[in-house]
């Protein structure tokens, strides 16, 4: 999981990189054209635009190179990404060496921009990697002063800028190269150094976080096997009352048989929060899901029946819109027929009698939407969000009824997000509120 | 001697029942409300000699806040209040501070739930005494 969370981020330096480049090819081909235009610095106006093509047509490759290696949600080994991004700063020290050859060479100040160079290199690659691109920079620039130096290169003159014949002179050379390579080395020591801190701060909070999930596990197994635990001693409880209460053990009078009877309820509320509260720690402990075909028409009438009795009762018209499509998605059955069950007995809880609830089902090319709308009490505004943590119940849900759960939402939350996809709720606007989550399409999951 | 009027006041109507059918066992009379504003109402109708409070209802505050407007009523506030809580010493909730007030909770007695009859007898039957 670390190492593909660090590769996720290469992918992203690299396309950083890209974009960097593109500022840059701007930068150069309007400021070449500035310089020879508007400040009349002679400057071979051909040979830059070239360069600025060359640098584009490059750049086009590597995004190119960059979207194949991330094709369909793939992740690439990290050291194919290191590489690539070495190989990329070593061009552009080229790339900026070549400008400078043809705008003036060591005439031209603009040599000191090897420093951002240096400073990318040391936040993306290794201390040692980095040093080496200084190396190659140093190298660089030094071997086209050099040749310009011993008239091997033609010399481009920064005419309207520098004194003539400067690239001649051995103690400006000498002195500017000094400068120049303590720059680099200095830039990339101090850079590396920063970065190097900051990746120590940065594992730091990683292992706090790591320490931290294994806590919330050790503390889930806890309520686990006390709920376990306290669910046995409720099922002995209610048998008994049970028993009392049908009156199979003699009868009881109107007193007796209102008292048990309210603690026999009881009993049953307490039985389905310790129910609830099992299957969300359940969840909350699993890690991967155990994913098959799951085919969403099927579970959805399942869904509808398991909750159509209660719908009558309350004369509360429900109705399913979906199409004759098959919507196949991956996933565990159990859990998105709970998550489904949770939110259509939710609306017919908070729906008054008379109401209506429809479900719907949406194809949005890379998953499905399934909304689910009622004509109910609605969400109280600024609970929107926070209905899905666990245990809280919105003011005017505890207002309805008493003792609900508040695990439900957040069971529904948690395995709609397992499965990829999210969840929402929104009020309408007449009346009531639609619950909205989304499954990815069975095509379309990368495996997590 | 003629029994008392005891107030309950909890939003929980199975407790509610529980403590009514001990109470009227032994005579008392008993009047019951669900919020702070039933039990305002039902305070005007018939006066209460003493009231039953419980501490969460709509609110975690509720029982704080009615048992304070009582106390700061000219009408009621020599009325006996007895809290009714599930939590108290349990879990080392400290609740004057609970309260946000770290002078003043003006109840006269707490009672642990689960509600045990001969414990709640005896603390209404000394709370009455008192007054």
């Amino acid at each position: 999981m670390e190492s593909l969370l660090k590769s996720t981020r290469r992918i992203h330096s690299a396309c950083w990189l890209v974009k960097l480049r593109w500022a840059a090819i701007a930068v150069l081909g309007l400021g070449a054209f500035f310089a020879k235009r508007a400040l009349c610095v002679a400057l071979p106006g051909k040979k830059l635009y070239f360069i600025t093509g060359v640098l584009f047509f490059y750049n086009f490759i590597l995004l190119d190179y960059i979207k194949y290696l991330t094709w369909e949600g793939r992740e690439p080994p990290a050291k194919s990404i290191s590489r690539m991004i070495m190989f990329q700063i070593s061009a552009d020290l080229f790339i900026l060496t070549t400008i400078l050859h043809f705008s003036g060479g060591i005439e031209n100040p603009f040599c000191f921009f090897f420093v951002f160079h240096m400073i990318i290199a040391s936040i993306l690659c290794s201390k040692l990697h980095s040093y080496i691109q200084a190396v190659i920079a140093i190298f660089l620039f030094s071997l086209i002063v050099a040749l310009e130096y011993f008239g091997i290169l033609h010399h481009y003159e920064l005419e309207g800028f520098a004194a003539h014949g400067l690239y001649k002179d051995f103690t400006f050379i000498s002195g500017t190269l000094f400068v120049f390579a303590w720059t680099l080395v200095l830039v990339v020591y101090m850079t590396t150094s920063i970065v190097e801190q900051l990746r120590e701060q940065e594992e730091g909070i990683e292992q706090a976080n790591k320490m931290l999930k294994e806590k919330d596990n050790i503390k889930n197994e806890y309520v686990l096997r006390v709920t376990h635990d306290i669910k046995g001693h409720m099922a002995a409880i209610e048998s008994c009352i049970n028993l009392v209460y049908s009156e199979m053990v003699g009868p009881l009078n109107e007193k007796q048989k209102d008292l048990i009877g309210r603690a026999y309820r009881r009993t049953l509320k307490c039985i389905s929060f310790i129910t609830a509260l099992l299957k969300i720690t359940r969840l909350n402990l699993a890690g991967k899901l155990e994913k098959e075909l799951v085919h969403l028409n099927r579970v959805i009438s399942s869904a509808i029946t398991t909750v159509q009795n209660r719908a009558n009762q309350k004369n509360i018209s429900l109705n399913y819109e979906g199409t004759e499509t098959v919507y196949d998605i991956l996933g565990e059955q159990v859990l998105i027929e709970e998550t489904l069950t949770n939110l259509l007995f939710n609306a017919i809880r908070y729906t008054p009698s008379g109401g209506r609830i429809v479900l719907t089902v949406k194809d949005k090319s890379s998953e499905y939407l399934i909304q689910i709308r009622d004509t109910g009490i609605g969400i109280p505004k600024g609970d929107e969000e926070k209905i899905f943590e666990e245990f809280y119940r919105a003011t005017n849900a505890r207002k309805v009824e008493r003792d609900g759960t508040g695990l439900g939402l957040s069971f529904a939350k948690q395995a709609v997000e397992k499965h990829g996809g999210r969840i929402w709720v929104e009020n309408n606007p007449d009346e009531g509120s639609t619950f909205s989550f989304t499954l990815p399409k069975s095509n379309n999951i990368v495996n997590k | 001697m003629e029994k008392a009027t005891v107030l309950i006041v909890d939003d929980d109507p199975d407790i509610t029942e529980a403590m009514t059918v001990i109470l009227e066992q032994k005579g008392y009379v008993v009047n019951s409300a669900g919020s702070i504003e039933q039990a305002m109402e039902s305070l005007q109708k018939q006066r209460s000699d003493i009231i039953i409070l419980d501490v969460m209802m709509d609110t975690p505050q509720d029982g704080f806040i009615l048992s304070r407007q009582l106390k700061q009523d000219e009408k009621y506030q020599n009325i006996p209040i007895l809290m009714l809580t599930s939590v108290q010493g349990k879990i080392g909730i400290d609740f004057k501070s609970a309260a946000g007030d770290e002078t003043w909770l003006p109840v006269d007695e707490y009672l642990a739930k689960p509600i045990k009859p001969d414990v709640l007898l005896k603390k209404i039957e000394s709370l009455i005494r008192k007054r």
